[in-house]
C-alpha cells in the first residue's frame, strides 16, 4: 500500500497533472462563488475536454476543480449569507453573524483551516479505507440507511433552542421540511403528490433554489433594513485583522473539528445519503458541544464553532463519496455519478479492480484533494484581506450584486422560472419564521432527508419485512438517534442542577 | 457554342441550386436536452455537438443547452410549441414520451408523431440480469423458481421497473419488486449486499458487472445486440397475444432510444439536411472513437422509420392502451 | 411584530398540513404513508405553537437565527427593498435576463441607492459584462426572451 501511496503522489507531482490541477482550481474557484452554477454541472461541461488526457491529469482536473469548490462556497456564505455551493449553507448561520459583528476576517480563517483540516481527513480515509471499504459499505443496507436518516432527524433536537417550546418549534419546521420533501412524483405508485398540475412541481422541489431563498433572502432584507453595510458600523481597519485568530479557533477547538470532519467522511462514504446532510449534523453536533444555556444561544449569533463543524464537513465528505464512488461505482453525490463518467472515458472500471490493480490512480486521487486545498487555501489566504472589506461595503451597492447572482443562481439550477418563484416563496418563508423564531436549520434538514427516509423504509419492509428492526447495526443506530435527542435536554437538566 | 450555353445555362442554375440547400453558416443550431447535465441523453448529445458541425452545411456553431424537468416533457413542450420552425432548435429527450402521450398524462402538450423526426442516435437493449450465485441459470430455471426472487428497481416508469414488472404481471415469475433506489447504481449495490437478487436495465449499463461476474443475464426484450442475441425476448413466451402486444409497446420505445426532433412546422428540406448530417456524423469515425470511450454506442435510425414506429405504438386499440396502462405508469 | 408573525405562520402551517392530509388520503397507501405520518403531528404542532403564541409569554428567539431590525424606520425599507426584489423578478420575465439584470443593477444604484453616475455605470457594465462573458459566451446557458418582446413579435 504504501509503494502505492507513493507512485500516487509521483504521478501528481507531474507538470502537466499539476498545471491541469491549476486549471481545474482556478475554474472550481468561480464555480464554488457563484451558488447555481453547481460543481456538477460545470464538472459535466469538463468532461468532454478529458477525451485525450492521461487518467491522472484527467482526475487532476476535475478533481482540483470539485475539491475547491466546497471551500469557496464557503466564502459567499461568510461574507454575503448566499450559500455558494448546497453544501455551504449551514456555514452562513453563524459565519454570516460573525462577519455582521465586523468579524469577517476570523470568520473567513475559521472557514478556510477547517476547510482544510476536513479535505485532509476525507483524504486521508480515502487513503486509509481501502482495505477495510468493501466491508464497511456492504455491511449498511438499506435498514441502515433509513437508520441513519433517522440520527440525521433527531439533530434536529440539537437545532433547536433548549425547553420544550423550542422543540415543538424545531420539530414543527423539521416536519414541514418533511412535508415539502415529499412534492412530486412518489417512487412506489407513481402518484403526483402535491403538484398542483404543474409540470414544474412534477419531479420536485430543488434544493438550491429553496437554499438560496430561505437563507440568502432575509439577510438580503435585513442588509437593506439597517441600511449600513454588513460589517454595520464598525471601522474598516478591524475586519480583516481577525484571519490568523479564525485559524488558530480552528486548533483551540482541535477535536471538534476533526470529529466534525469525521461525520463529514462518514456521511459522505454512504452512498445515496447526499452531501448536504452533513453540514447540518456537523452544525448540530457543533452546537451540543455548548455546555450552558447561554453558550447555546450565542450559536447563530456569530460563534466560532458554528463555523467550523459545517466547514470541516462539507470538505470532508468529498474524500468520503469518493469511497463508493472509486470501490463500487456507486456515486456518492451527483458530482460523484459525473465523475464516474470520467473513469468511463479512461478507461478505468470502478469496482476491486481500482483498489488493486490501479491503486496508485486512486491514491492520486488523494493527494490531488489534499494539494488542491492546500493551494486553494494558500491562494484564499492572500486575499483573504479584499475579501474581507467587502463586508465593509455599503449595503446599496452590494444588494442589486448579491440580488443578481441569487437570482441567476437560482435560474441556474434547472433553468426554469419556477425555481426563482420558489426563491422568493422560500424567501418570504425563511423571513416570517426568523420573525417568529422558527428554527430554519431542522426545516432544511427534514427537506434534504425526506426523500432518503421515505424510501430506504418502503425497500426495507419491502425487502426483510418486520426483520429488519433487529438488524445489530440498526439497534446500534436507534440507541444513538435517542441519544442524540436526548443529549440537550440531558445538557439543561445539568445546568440546572448546577444553577 | 452549345458547351457555352449549357455552362451559361448550369450557371444560371447553380445560385438557384444554392439558395434551395439550407446554408446554416454563420448560424447557432442550439440542441435541447430534456434532463440535467450529465446523464446519458445529455453525453450523447454533446457528443453529437462536437461532430455535426463538420457534416452541417455551412458548418455552424453546435451548442447543448439542457431543460430539466418533469421527466423532460418540458423540453419536449416546448420544442413542439415554442420553438422555431428554422431547424436552428433539436430537441432529445425522453424515449418514453411516447408512453406519456398513449396514457394521457396530464401536461403533455405535444403529439409524439407529428414532430419533424430526425432520428434515434442509439438503440437500446433491456436485459434482466440476477446474481451468479443464485441456483437460476436459464430462463426456464427462473420460470420454474420456488423461492420469491426479489429485483431491485428505481420506481415505476423506468425500465428497470417495468421489464419485471410486466415478467411477473404477465408470465407469472415469482418476483416481488422492491422499488425506491435513488439509481440503478444503488441497485447493482444492493445486490452486491445480497439485498436484492437482481436488476433489470440497459445492457450497456449491466455489461461491467456481467463482466466481473456478479451478475449473469437471463432474458431480453425485443432489442438485441451481439452479446445478448442468444438469450430469450419475453415477448417469445408471452401466452397470449395480448400480453405479447403489451411487451411490445413496453419495448417499442427502446428502438427509438436516443430521440431527435425538429419542431413540427419545420420546411422539409431543412429535415433532410438535419436527416442527412445526423446520419454522417453518426458514421464518422472520430464519433465512433469517441463514443467507445464514453460507452456511447450510437447507431442511426432514421427519421421516418423512428415515426413509423411511434406512430404504431400511438395506433394502439384501446383495450391494448388500458391493459398497459394497469401496469405501466409513465415516471422516469 | 414576533407574536403576529408566529401566529400567521401557525395558521398557514395548519392549513397547509390540514390540506395535505386531506389529499393524502385519496391516494393509494403506498403514496400516502409518509405525508400522513409527518402531515398529521404537523397539524397537532403547529396548533400548539398557536396556542402557546396567543396565550403564552414573548417566546425565546429561536438560536441559529438573525436578529432583525423592526423598528418603524427599518420596517418602511423591508418593504422597499421586497418591492425591489418583485420589481426584478417582473423584469426578468418580462425582458429577459441579458437586458433585466444591468437595468436593474443601474436603477437600483442610482434611485435607491442614491449612487452617482460614473459608480452606477461602471458597475453595471462590470456586472453585464461578467454576465455575457461567463453565462452566455461561456457556458451558453439559455435565457428566454421575455414575455413582452414575444407579445410584440419582436423575439
Amino acid at each position: 500500500m504504501s509503494e502505492a501511496l507513493l507512485e500516487g503522489l509521483v504521478l501528481v507531482l507531474q507538470w502537466k497533472a499539476l498545471a491541469f490541477m491549476m486549471l481545474g482550481i482556478v475554474l472550481g474557484f468561480w464555480v464554488g462563488l457563484l451558488p447555481g452554477l453547481g460543481g456538477a454541472t460545470t464538472l459535466a461541461l469538463m468532461l468532454p475536454f478529458i477525451y485525450n488526457m492521461q487518467p491522472v491529469e484527467a482526475f487532476a482536473f476535475l478533481l482540483g476543480m470539485h475539491a475547491v469548490t466546497a471551500t469557496t462556497g464557503d466564502i459567499t456564505s461568510v461574507l454575503f449569507g448566499v450559500p455558494g455551493e448546497a453544501a455551504s449553507a449551514a456555514t452562513i448561520l453563524d459565519g454570516h453573524a460573525m462577519a455582521k459583528n465586523g468579524e469577517a476576517g476570523r470568520a473567513l480563517g475559521a472557514v478556510l483551516a477547517s476547510s482544510l483540516v476536513g479535505a485532509l481527513v476525507g483524504a486521508a480515509a480515502l487513503a486509509l479505507a481501502v482495505p477495510v471499504v468493501r466491508p464497511l459499505v456492504l455491511t449498511f443496507g438499506s435498514p441502515e440507511l433509513f437508520m441513519l436518516a433517522i440520527v440525521g432527524l433527531a439533530f434536529i433536537a440539537s437545532l433547536s433552542s433548549h425547553g420544550g417550546r423550542g422543540l415543538v418549534r424545531g420539530f414543527l419546521a423539521g416536519l414541514l421540511g418533511l412535508l415539502v420533501s415529499t412534492v412530486g412524483q412518489d417512487p412506489q405508485a407513481g402518484v403526483a403528490r402535491y403538484t398542483f398540475d404543474s409540470l414544474y412541481l412534477w419531479q420536485g422541489l430543488d434544493l438550491v433554489p429553496i437554499l438560496v431563498g430561505i437563507f440568502a433572502i432575509p439577510e438580503i432584507i435585513e442588509l437593506a433594513a439597517r441600511g449600513t453595510s454588513i460589517a454595520g458600523s464598525l471601522p474598516a481597519g478591524r475586519i480583516s485583522r481577525g484571519a490568523l485568530e479564525g485559524v488558530k479557533d480552528t486548533f483551540r477547538h482541535f477535536w471538534l473539528t476533526i470529529r466534525c470532519s469525521l461525520i463529514g467522511t462518514f456521511i459522505g462514504i454512504m452512498p445515496g445519503l447526499g452531501g448536504s446532510v452533513a453540514q447540518w449534523m456537523a452544525y448540530g453536533h457543533a452546537a451540543q458541544s455548548a455546555r450552558t444555556a447561554e453558550e447555546r444561544k450565542r450559536f447563530g449569533a456569530g460563534d466560532v464553532r458554528g463555523v467550523l463543524g459545517p466547514g470541516a464537513a462539507n470538505n470532508s465528505k468529498e474524500g468520503g463519496s469518493l469511497i463508493p464512488t472509486v470501490a463500487f461505482g456507486v456515486p456518492g453525490s451527483t458530482a460523484m455519478a459525473i465523475l464516474l463518467g470520467g473513469f468511463v472515458l479512461l478507461g478505468l472500471v470502478p469496482g476491486p479492480d481500482m483498489l488493486s490493480k490501479h491503486l496508485s490512480v486512486t491514491y492520486s486521487m488523494v493527494w490531488t484533494i489534499v494539494l488542491a486545498n492546500v493551494v486553494t487555501v494558500v491562494v484564499c489566504f492572500l486575499f483573504l484581506d479584499q475579501l474581507a472589506r467587502l463586508t465593509g461595503v455599503r449595503g446599496s451597492i452590494l444588494i442589486p450584486l448579491i440580488l443578481v447572482l441569487v437570482f441567476v443562481g437560482s435560474y441556474t439550477s434547472n433553468n426554469h422560472y419556477g425555481d426563482m418563484v420558489a426563491t422568493l416563496a422560500f424567501g418570504a418563508i425563511g423571513y416570517l419564521m426568523v420573525l417568529a423564531g422558527w428554527p430554519r436549520a431542522p426545516f432544511v434538514l427534514g427537506l434534504v432527508l425526506g426523500k432518503i427516509a421515505e424510501n430506504y423504509l418502503y425497500i426495507s419492509i419491502a425487502r426483510y419485512e418486520a426483520a429488519w428492526l433487529t438488524r445489530p447495526v440498526v439497534l446500534v443506530l436507534i440507541v444513538i438517534a435517542i441519544a442524540v435527542i436526548i443529549y440537550p435536554l440531558f445538557q439543561a437538566r445539568r445546568k440546572a442542577a448546577h444553577a | 457554342m452549345k458547351c457555352k450555353l449549357m455552362s451559361l445555362g448550369l450557371a444560371a442554375l447553380l445560385p438557384l441550386a444554392a439558395a434551395a440547400q439550407p446554408n446554416f453558416s454563420g448560424k447557432t443550431v442550439t440542441i435541447i436536452v430534456g434532463y440535467k447535465a450529465g446523464g446519458g441523453y445529455d453525453a450523447t448529445a454533446r457528443l453529437l455537438a462536437r461532430h455535426l458541425p463538420k457534416h452541417i452545411p455551412g458548418k455552424p456553431t453546435v451548442i447543448v443547452q439542457n431543460m430539466p424537468g418533469a421527466n423532460s416533457i418540458i423540453a419536449a413542450n416546448h420544442i413542439y410549441n415554442v420553438a422555431k420552425p428554422d431547424g436552428l432548435t433539436i430537441g432529445t429527450f425522453n424515449r418514453n414520451l411516447p408512453i406519456a402521450q398513449l396514457t394521457k398524462v396530464e401536461g403533455v402538450k405535444f403529439d409524439i408523431t407529428k414532430f419533424q423526426w430526425v432520428g434515434s442516435a442509439a438503440n437500446e437493449s433491456t436485459i434482466l440480469a440476477i446474481r451468479t450465485d443464485l441456483p437460476y441459470k436459464t430462463f426456464d430455471e427462473l420460470r420454474k423458481a420456488k423461492q420469491t426472487v426479489v429485483i431491485g428497481s428505481t420506481g415505476p416508469g423506468a425500465n428497470t421497473h417495468d421489464f419485471p414488472l410486466l415478467l411477473k404481471e404477465l408470465l407469472g415469475l415469482n418476483f416481488k419488486i422492491v422499488s425506491g433506489y435513488s439509481s440503478s447504481a444503488d441497485i447493482m449495490l444492493a445486490v452486491e449486499r445480497k439485498e436484492v437478487d437482481g436488476r433489470a436495465g440497459s445492457y450497456t449499463s449491466l455489461r461491467p458487472f456481467i463482466d466481473r461476474g456478479l451478475v449473469r443475464p437471463i432474458v431480453r426484450a425485443r432489442s438485441t445486440e451481439p452479446g445478448i442475441d442468444k438469450l430469450p425476448a419475453d415477448e417469445d413466451a408471452a401466452p397470449n397475444a395480448r400480453a405479447k402486444a403489451i411487451m411490445a409497446l413496453r419495448s417499442a420505445p427502446e428502438q427509438v432510444a436516443r430521440p431527435y426532433v425538429l419542431p413540427p412546422a419545420t420546411p422539409a428540406e431543412i429535415v433532410k439536411v438535419m436527416r442527412d448530417a445526423f446520419a454522417k456524423a453518426i458514421q464518422d469515425p472520430e464519433l465512433d472513437a469517441e463514443g467507445k470511450k464514453a460507452k456511447l454506442d450510437l447507431e442511426y435510425l432514421p427519421g421516418d422509420q423512428a415515426q413509423k414506429i411511434l406512430v404504431q405504438v400511438l395506433q394502439q386499440p384501446q383495450d391494448i392502451v388500458a391493459e398497459f396502462s394497469k401496469y405501466i405508469k409513465f415516471g422516469e | 411584530m414576533h407574536k403576529s408573525a408566529a401566529v400567521g405562520l401557525s395558521i398557514s402551517v395548519m392549513l397547509v398540513s390540514g390540506y395535505a392530509v386531506f389529499a393524502a388520503t385519496a391516494w393509494p397507501w403506498k403514496a400516502a404513508l409518509f405525508p400522513l405520518v409527518i402531515g398529521i403531528p404537523l397539524f397537532c404542532l403547529a396548533a400548539t405553537e398557536l396556542l402557546w403564541s396567543l396565550l403564552g409569554a414573548e417566546p425565546p428567539s429561536a438560536p441559529n437565527e438573525v436578529e432583525l431590525s423592526t423598528d418603524a424606520a427599518a420596517r418602511r425599507r423591508v418593504v422597499r427593498v421586497a418591492a425591489w426584489m418583485a420589481g426584478f423578478f417582473v423584469a426578468i420575465a418580462l425582458l429577459g435576463f441579458p437586458i433585466a439584470v444591468p437595468l436593474f443593477v443601474f436603477l437600483y444604484l442610482k434611485l435607491q441607492g442614491g449612487e452617482g453616475w460614473v459608480l452606477s455605470i461602471v458597475l453595471t457594465a462590470a456586472v453585464a459584462a461578467a454576465f455575457y462573458g461567463l453565462f452566455d459566451a461561456l457556458l451558453h446557458l439559455p435565457f428566454p426572451a421575455g414575455w413582452l418582446w414575444s407579445w410584440l413579435g419582436l423575439a
